[in-house]
């Protein structure tokens, strides 16, 4: 099946070749402000995928109707209204995470990977298709958000998860902790994703 | 979408965009109404929590176990306005004042600080402090709610002063927040503020 096909194509990209993060280095400031604490990471994350699903749905559901002249008006409404109820239901159902993350979920509405998945793929794209791409691209940026707070916790607070796991032998790397650490964090996953992608190239290229 | 005039284009775009927003704005207060009660619960009971933690007494996780500690134990003494000016502790369970609590309010790193500072009956001791509100960095500044920096408070006195984390030796030392020195000094001038001037708010 044709379209089977392609919604795993476009799932996949966003995961691999087109991810927001180490592709198309999209959605840093929320990179740098919640990875030092996975905990707050996960719930940031699960923020993003609702969001960029439904308003990819949303967006795309409406696409033949939306007047190109407001659309990003159109697409900043809708996404506003996503991301107040993601606040909304951490407050009622999980106010100590709530409390943690603080301004950080009403930023998801200046995550540009919504708006650039809005603009690029769900003003053009059927609707099935539109909630792959969303779902892969928060996925994506998901994932090596993840990983980033992974070392970030356990090198700066030598804990996971808010558990200690390292002993009181290891001296904490204040610097994970603060913005900086993830700036270092991240270029270095960048640096060792892209090195792998180029390397596979390249040998695609001599064979 | 292809339009007879320019007038129709017009005024399509503009109900457009006026029927997305009421959609959207009815289903995001729809929820808002919803979860409201819950938020508004929440938030009282951290308050709660927080006023117990400071004031020394033991209290479950439980709604019901906070709710119900709270009402034994926490008199509220408003001034003409139903503004809060401080609180009452009853700790024993026998009607006998055994200490005060104060919310007081100061600036952190990032936002305001709001904190409980407890004393006992004679204002001579601190009996705790608990944080209501702080928007300090996670996993640094934010580190004050942890619960071994507020025990430090417990049973003592200051003017408190700060050592590196680690070092406190009792007396007027407190541990810093390694890291974290403008959010441990902004705490440290709430409390000691607040130990300057408690017996003009309890009164």
């Amino acid at each position: 099946m044709a379209a089977k096909g392609k919604v795993k194509k476009t799932f996949l990209s966003g995961l691999g070749a087109d991810n927001p993060i180490f592709a198309q280095v999209l959605g840093i400031c929320s990179t740098l402000a919640v990875t030092n604490v996975l905990k707050n990471t996960v719930v940031m994350v699960m923020g993003l995928i609702f969001v960029t699903s439904l308003s990819n749905f949303t967006i795309s559901l409406l696409r033949n109707y939306i007047p190109s002249r407001i659309r990003m008006m159109v697409e900043t409404l809708i996404i506003a209204a996503y991301v107040i109820i993601v606040d909304i239901v951490l407050k009622a159902y999980v106010p100590d995470i709530s409390r943690q993350l603080g301004p950080y979920v009403g930023l998801i509405i200046t995550n540009c990977i919504i708006m650039g998945r809005a603009e690029a793929f769900a003003l053009s794209n059927p609707v099935g298709l539109s909630v792959a791409d969303g779902l892969s691209a928060g996925m994506g940026y998901g994932y090596v958000l993840i990983i980033i707070a992974f070392f970030r916790e356990l090198l700066g607070s030598g804990s996971i998860w808010g558990l200690r796991v390292l002993g009181s032998w290891w001296t904490n790397w204040f610097i994970m902790v603060m913005a900086p650490g993830a700036f270092f964090m991240l270029a270095i996953f960048i640096w060792v994703v892209r090195g792998l992608i180029t390397e596979r190239e390249k040998e695609e290229v001599k064979s | 979408m292809k339009f007879k005039s320019k007038q129709t284009e017009r005024m399509y775009t503009v109900l457009f965009m006026a029927i997305v927003t009421v959609v959207f704005i009815a289903v995001t207060s729809g929820i808002y109404l919803y979860t409201r009660d819950k938020i508004i619960t929440n938030k009282t009971l951290f308050i709660k929590k927080a006023v117990l933690f400071a004031a020394n007494i033991d209290v479950g996780d439980s709604a019901k176990d906070i709710e119900e500690t709270y009402k034994k134990s926490i008199k509220e003494i408003r001034d003409a306005d139903g503004k809060l000016k401080y609180m009452e502790v009853y700790a024993g369970g026998n009607g006998k004042l055994t200490g005060y609590a104060v919310i007081v309010t100061g600036p952190g790193l990032w936002g305001e600080i709001e904190a409980v500072l407890g004393f006992d009956r004679d204002l001579k001791k601190m009996t705790g402090i608990d944080f209501i509100k702080q928007n300090e960095t996670p996993g640094l500044g934010a580190r004050i709610s942890e619960k071994w920096f507020r025990e430090q408070f417990r049973d003592r006195m200051g003017p408190f002063k700060l050592v590196p984390e680690g070092t406190a030796k009792g007396g007027n030392e407190i541990d810093a927040i390694t890291g974290a020195s403008i959010t441990s000094n902004a705490v440290l001038d709430i409390v000691n503020r607040t130990i300057s001037n408690v017996r003009e708010i309890v009164k």
